[in-house]
């Protein structure tokens, strides 16, 4: 396998190296060029690649192909506005495809099975991921996208959906929706539940299980490594096996950028290994894990990732959305009227995230017109869920209340439970 | 006759009204009248007190970090009798003025009923219900 990881990394490298801008000028800055790479434990000479990078070159710039190779654009939901953008050679959506097919078959999915595709369809690389594996494996795709509960679990009993792959908090949902429906759910094919995107605990799981009667799987992923996929369970359970001949993974501290011992924690670096339209060398993805190489007992020698202990940055995956603090402050910037303070309260209803944000009107645009309030409240709901994508409940407070940025004001309580 | 009025912003938080009246009692600050306008996220109270409070009442709910502006209404006593309101508002919408709230207030010892009135031209409205 390294060998095999090697020739990969010396071949990516090479590629990136002649035909993206970005990545010369970053390894020449760095001092690093490609004839340095012979093995991959090289690897670590390379610079690392960051979210920003990402940004500062939207939409095309990190795309190291002539754009008519690119079969596929996905993106994501970017800070300000500006979401980041991925590209896909054929190549890289067969490689693609190749990963999700790895994680149905480890889920005990294949040819027999149908498999309704409940993640949203479009930019989100859910939808579309999950459908070109599901076709890799030669099952069938009922692709329903997100929404619409009730003619999902129509479509689940008329169909004898045999998997479903949505959010863990959308299935949640669906769940209870069948069950006010009346529905036994012995009477649904339904057998495996094919669920990412956002972080979920084993309490979830089991609560999954029983109310859907299924095996509930985790599968993980990130656009800018290539979507859905990545990695995914297998029938022990014990940890999230990632396609490193696909995607060579790395950890290291996060205020070093040295690898740390291996099975210790720390943040999760990827390098697609066989991605031409937007390589990503060294990927810092912000998640903090660890690795563990021991051979696991379904008989896969992928190497396995633990659970997902938290973030290097205070990003937060709320309703399936990829949100940071620092989009809050930058909108709240844009109003006059809004003090730079707020407090981010997240928790969990029903199953569903609640996203309640904390302002300050600054004092001489208090008024005693209700009316003018709300329209100043409205005004910032609106323009936060365009720019994040989901709709905030904003508290306006008093003057004062919020904790002034003294170096490390605490912006965000996240109230749900993940361990 | 134009007065001031104190309104102050209230966070949607129980207890809320009841720390401002009591900062003000406290302080031996009478509230003459005064009136809740709620949202479902958060209210304004609007509180009338008597001239010689006003600033005093001002300042210290202020300083106590509530949001707290200062309005100039129009006050009038109406008199306790049918349609004594309908001729005052009658003559209000006649000149083209919108009322964006009132309310009022009795008192015992009087033979008028006390109406605050926030109209969108003050002047003009202080002026015509003078004259009634």
């Amino acid at each position: 396998m390294r060998e095999l990881q090697g020739e990969k990394l010396k071949k990516i490298v090479a590629h990136a190296y002649r035909n993206s801008p970005f990545y010369k000028k970053r390894f020449d800055e760095h001092g690093v060029h490609p004839d340095d790479i012979r093995t991959i434990d090289d690897i670590v000479k390379m610079p690392f690649t960051e979210k920003q990078d990402l940004r500062d070159n939207y939409p095309f710039g990190m795309i190291c192909v002539p754009m008519n190779e690119i079969l596929r654009l996905h993106a994501s939901s970017g800070t300000t506005g500006k979401p980041i953008v991925v590209g896909y050679t054929a190549k890289d959506l067969d490689n693609w495809s190749e990963a999700v097919a790895r994680c149905l078959t480890a889920f005990g999915l294949g040819r027999d099975d149908m498999i309704q595709i409940s993640y949203g369809y479009g930019l989100f690389t859910g939808g579309l991921g999950a459908h070109d594996g599901v076709q890799k494996i030669g099952g069938t795709v009922i692709p329903t996208s997100s929404g619409n509960t009730r003619k999902q679990i129509q479509l689940m009993e008329d169909f004898g959906s045999t998997a479903v792959a949505c959010t863990p908090s959308y299935a949640l949902y669906m769940a209870e929706e069948i069950r006010k429906q009346g529905i036994n759910i012995k009477s649904l094919k339904l057998k495996v539940g094919i669920f990412g995107a956002e972080p979920w605990t084993n309490a979830m799981r089991r609560e999954l299980e029983e109310k859907l009667n299924i095996k509930a799987y985790d599968i993980y992923g990130l656009t800018e490594i290539s979507g859905p996929g990545v990695g995914g369970e297998c029938e022990c359970q014990n940890g999230t096996h990632l396609w490193e001949d696909l995607y060579y993974p790395e950890i290291i501290d996060p205020v070093t950028l040295r690898a740390v011992e291996t099975g210790q924690e720390g943040e999760l670096v990827f390098t697609t290994l066989d991605k031409w339209g937007m390589p990503m060398i060294r990927y810092r993805t912000r998640d903090l894990t660890y690795l563990d190489y021991d051979k696991c007992e379904c008989g896969r020698t992928a190497v396995r990732m633990g659970k997902i202990l938290g973030r290097s940055d205070d990003m937060m995956i709320i309703r399936g959305v990829n949100v940071f603090p620092s989009q809050v402050e930058s909108i709240l910037l844009e109003f006059p009227e809004y003090e730079p303070y707020f407090l981010i309260e997240v928790g969990r209803i029903n199953n569903t995230d609640t996203f309640d944000i904390q302002v300050e009107v600054k004092p001489e645009f208090y008024t005693d017109q209700v009316n003018e309030l709300v329209r100043l409240r409205q005004r910032l709901i609106s323009r936060i869920q365009s720019v994040i994508g989901i709709q905030p409940n904003i508290k306006i407070v008093q003057p004062n209340t919020i904790e002034r940025s003294t170096g490390k004001a605490k912006r965000a309580i996240d109230y749900r439970k993940f361990n | 006759m134009l007065i001031r009025q104190i309104s102050v912003f209230l966070e949607n938080k129980k207890g809320k009204f009841a720390e401002i009246a009591r900062l003000l009692g406290n302080a031996n600050i009478n509230m003459k009248a005064f009136t809740v306008s709620e949202t479902e996220d958060f209210g304004i109270a609007r509180i009338i007190v008597e001239r010689a409070q006003i600033d005093r009442a001002f300042n210290l709910i202020k300083a106590n970090s509530y949001a707290v502006t200062m309005t100039q209404v129009v006050y009038l006593e109406c008199g306790d009798y049918p349609g004594a309101m309908a001729n005052v508002l009658e003559r209000l919408a006649a000149a083209d003025i919108s009322v964006e709230y009132m309310y009022a207030f009795a008192d015992s010892r009087s033979e008028f009923s006390r109406v605050i009135i926030r109209p969108d031209k003050t002047e003009l409205a202080n002026q015509i219900v003078q004259e009634i």
